[in-house]
């Protein structure tokens, strides 16, 4: 009886649960489309009006008609882009000189990165400000991608999964005349593909996510990304009282990432709970 | 012409010794077995030999050039492990031209090449398959193909039968014995079988704690075992070994007496033993058969009867503890707990010294 | 004659010379650099003078960072205990290999995706008196709409339930990982001994769940000490500071009042609370747990 629970049909209490709370999530979500499917005018004062029609597109359309929110859309794409590209090439040949090759202190300088996993990002992101002020780096690319590259997540990562893969093969390329490089390049790295995903699509999902730092790096509002943009656009709410426009903004802020995440469901899922189990 | 060449070879893991002064030299095409238990060394020694390992001293040769200096990629010899380590995201077309590739060998040579070992091993059908596609045998087939087109001159096998069950084994066999022939290489393979040794070497090179206990042709290895390891190691089911005494005397040939007093007449020339006791006697099975007529040697009582179909193989124990195998038909009506007479052929049998240094009969002029 | 072997290999360092050069310069120093910073008077004009421990002990007599660290605990007991249970309550209901199951699955999870400007933009709008969901309900319930973000009281739950709902797909996962993970047979074994549904759950799964469980209580306390959007941009971190949390604090006094100094000393105080507060909890929880629930 027990051991079937997991074909077992929920009983009536469990499924009113899961429901309500089903509920509870999607109540919010919902909320945030209905008001941005009215226009600005009617929500005045008058928030309601947002659960009956009309509806319109045309908040939508403000924003596709290169509204800011599509600077912001590129800005996140680009960072988000250079930093998974970024931090998989990084990763990929530290996870490799880690897990293959041998050389003076492997294990010490291994250690010394995984302890950076217990750094928070307060402790370090002041600094960094600094630094960066130092080089003339804020309000540029470069400068909202660096930072992402310097994470030790990624490296564990990489190490662990290309410790699994047998040694046999390594020296069977040697055998096969292949220099070091075209092993990793070759051999190892297709091998890597699954790994390869669920990292890239994380180190996107994350670096996309990212406030902080692009709040306190990117000042100018042509170089914000769509979360930091939405930020400003939240404060600024008062001056424009544009709550259509507003929440329209929020969906279309939510598309890519509910895009990534219904494609890469799985690399998601099993990124975060990589990391939490470690 | 000698091909391969190892001098004086060592090797240790930190302050574990493996390989205690190993040197060989082998032939052009001929096929070696390194045979021996694990942890005897002879993997290390395979490895040693591609260049997977480095020796801690010692050095190695092929064809006259030294090649321990050099990585493996450059020595001009193949491997086939042991679990293939076919590269699982290629197919068995890129599996082949992948060595060749790197060491940049023009396309349309790498192209007849991977075409030819793919005839001669019937692999043409799976040249675009990935290794994951293909049966374990089939696999083994790329991974010699992969050797294969390297046209090495010599070939390393590390113990290419014991991932396959007894049919496939018995089929690989004839395969690598139809591939030494067509291929102009030397080849070493590394067993822990002393029957696939036996039957594909043309010299075994027995290995045992970190040394070699003897070079020999099968048969020379079978019949003249120069230590007691050899002889217990080759041959199934083991060589049984007695405590003996020299029987004093002035003939040409020992004569010694066993623990329960029987008296048996060997060929092994008295003057090659050395002084001092703690002979044994060594017998294989095939020499001691069951005495139909009282004219048996020694008294014997059966501990265990094996019954394999051509033959029996009674396991038993003298009156003084010795312990001894025979051989007997296989209708053989002999129980458990009978008492039997042994008919021992003396001119088969063997003596070691104290210092387990084998003795054999003298062969016969002809 | 000798053979090589005794040579040095360092040439594998260059695989992983990228990636080290980017931590150091970009973690390690900073870091570094942040303990010294914490130690010197830096101000809109420069500055870095060297002022020992006094950063520190402004900080432990500023009545404000004092408020600011009671509200981010306060926030931290707040959220971490209702989302464990809440985490755990729903991997327990949807442990099933049902597409019903798979659905609600994801649609717990969905939300962990958004980023917090997002959420944050979404929740301000549900919470707000006047334009909110909430605010909607109520009128329509006849009852008068509560103003969440500004109430002293409700704001700190405001931001609570804010993230949970938030937060609640990665520990369900977990859950659900940690779940999955029991053998089938100890639920056989329960069965044969009679065991109810309700002791089941007490005596064999949670019990199983206990790795997990101290996981999920870890990560979130460590990230929940570290709330930051939600108070920026639900509250401000008011009313009358109730809701700033460390971080806002590290943030204004950066850069709204430009005392790098100061900040990072703050910085470095909720570093070492994050840092003593996990140990305390591995510690407590771990010690003399190597049995894996008699497997």
């Amino acid at each position: 009886m027990v051991a079937d629970a997991k074909r077992a049909r929920w009983s009536p209490m469990t499924l009113f649960a899961i429901l309500l709370a089903a509920a509870v999530m999607l109540a919010p979500l919902i909320w945030t489309v209905l008001l941005s499917l009215k226009e600005n005018e009617a929500l005045i004062g008058n928030s309601g009006a947002a659960l009956a029609p009309p509806y319109t597109l045309e908040n939508y359309r403000s924003i596709l008609q290169g509204n800011q929110v599509f600077r912001w859309l590129i800005n996140s794409f680009i960072v988000s882009a250079g930093t998974t590209i970024g931090v998989l090439a990084l990763c990929s040949l530290a996870g490799f000189g880690f897990a293959r090759l041998e050389f003076p202190f492997r294990r010490t300088l291994f250690v010394f990165v995984l302890l950076g996993l217990a750094i928070p990002e307060q402790a370090v992101i002041l600094p960094q400000h600094q630094m960066f002020a130092f080089f003339g780096l804020h309000n540029s690319y470069p400068g909202l991608i660096l930072p992402g590259l310097a994470g030790p997540f990624g490296v564990f990562f990489m190490t662990q999964y290309m410790r699994a893969i047998p040694r046999e093969l390594d020296e069977a390329a040697k055998l096969d005349g292949a220099s070091r490089l075209r092993l990793f390049w070759s051999v190892i790295l297709p091998l890597t593909l699954p790994a390869q995903a669920t990292l890239g699509v994380f180190t996107f999902l994350a670096s996309w996510n990212s406030y902080w730092w692009p709040l306190i790096s990117a000042t100018r509002s042509d170089m914000y990304t769509l979360t930091v943009g939405l930020a400003a656009a939240q404060m600024n709410y008062a001056q424009t009282s544009g709550l259509g426009f507003l929440m329209a903004q929020a969906v279309f802020a939510s598309i890519p990432i509910f895009i990534v995440y219904i494609l890469f469901q799985k690399q998601i899922v099993g990124a975060m709970s990589g990391t939490a189990a470690r | 012409m000698t091909s391969l060449e190892l001098n004086n070879i060592r090797k240790a893991y930190g302050a574990t010794p493996v390989l205690d002064d190993v040197s060989l030299s082998m032939e052009a095409r001929e096929f070696v077995a390194f045979l021996g238990p694990s942890g005897s060394g002879k993997s290390t020694l395979l490895r040693i030999i591609a260049g997977l390992e480095t020796p801690d001293a010692g050095e190695v040769r092929l064809e006259g050039r030294r090649i321990d200096q050099l990585s493996p990629g450059d020595r001009g010899v193949a491997m086939v492990f042991q679990h293939y380590a076919l590269y699982p995201h290629m197919s068995v077309r890129d599996n082949m031209a992948f060595g060749l590739r790197n060491v940049g060998v023009p396309k349309a040579e790498i192209e007849t090449r991977v075409a030819e070992a793919a005839r001669v091993l019937e692999i043409e059908a799976q040249l675009d398959k990935k290794p994951g596609q293909m049966s374990g045998g089939q696999r083994q087939r790329v991974a010699i193909g992969r050797a294969i087109v390297k046209h090495p001159k010599l070939f390393l096998l590390d113990e290419p039968l014991s991932n396959l069950d007894a049919a496939l084994r018995m089929r690989t066999r004839i395969e690598l014995a139809q591939i030494r022939s067509r291929v102009d290489a030397a080849f070493i393979m590394v067993t822990h079988d002393q029957a696939e040794a036996m039957t594909l070497a043309d010299r075994i090179v027995v290995m045992n704690d970190r040394r070699i206990q003897q070079v020999g042709p099968p048969m020379e290895i079978y019949s003249r075992p120069a230590n007691i390891f050899v002889a217990r190691f080759v041959g199934s089911p083991a060589m049984t070994l007695a405590p003996v005494e020299l029987v004093a005397g002035e003939d040409r040939h020992a004569r010694v007496r066993m623990g329960d007093g029987a008296v048996i007449e060997t060929r092994v020339p008295r003057a090659q033993l050395p002084a001092g006791g703690g002979l044994q006697l060594g017998l294989r099975p095939e020499s001691v058969a069951v005495a139909t007529d009282g004219t048996g040697a020694a008294r014997v009582k059966v501990e265990l009867v094996e019954r394999l179909g051509e033959r029996t193989l009674l396991y038993a124990r003298f009156a003084d503890g010795a312990a001894i195998t025979a051989e007997d038909e296989g209708y053989s009506r002999v129980k458990v707990g009978d008492t039997i007479d042994l008919a021992i052929d003396g001119a088969a049998a063997h003596l070691f010294d104290a210092d387990g240094r084998g003795h054999h009969a003298e062969a016969r002029a002809e | 004659m000798k053979v090589g072997g005794a040579r040095k290999d360092w040439s594998g360092l260059l695989f992983v010379l990228p990636f080290l050069a980017a931590y150091l310069i970009m973690l390690i120093y900073p870091l570094l650099r942040g303990i010294m910073l914490s130690f010197q008077r830096v101000d809109l004009f420069g500055g870095g003078q060297f002022v020992g421990f006094d950063n520190y002990a402004r900080l432990f007599a500023d009545a404000t960072f004092v408020q600011s660290v009671l509200a981010t605990f306060a926030l931290a007991l707040m959220i971490v205990p209702l989302l464990t249970v809440l985490a755990l309550s729903l991997a327990l209901a949807l442990n099933r290999a049902t597409r019903g199951a798979a659905f609600f699955r994801g649609v717990f999870f969905s939300s962990s995706v958004l980023s917090v400007t997002i959420v944050t933009l979404i929740w301000r709008f549900v919470l707000a008196p006047d334009a909110g969901l909430m605010g909607e309900a109520a009128q329509a319930l006849g009852a008068e709409p509560i103003p969440f973000l500004s109430h002293p009281t409700w704001s700190l739950w405001a931001l609570a339930i804010t993230t949970i709902w938030w937060s609640i797909g990665l520990p369900m996962m977990l859950f659900l990982a940690g779940l999955q993970q029991i053998p089938g047979d100890v639920y056989e074994a329960a069965a044969l001994d009679r065991a109810s549904r309700w002791t089941t759950l007490l005596r064999v799964t949670l019990p199983a769940l206990k790795r997990t469980v101290v996981l999920v209580v870890m990560l979130q306390t460590a990230a929940q000490l570290q709330v930051f959007g939600q108070a920026q941009l639900l509250t401000g971190g008011g009313p009358g500071g109730a809701t700033r949390t460390m971080v806002l604090f590290i943030f204004e006094s950066a850069f709204a009042r430009w005392e790098l100094g100061y900040a990072t000393a703050a910085a470095e105080v909720l570093f070492l609370l994050i840092v003593l507060l996990t140990l305390t909890q591995y510690l407590t929880t771990m010690r003399g747990s190597g049995n894996d629930g008699g497997r």
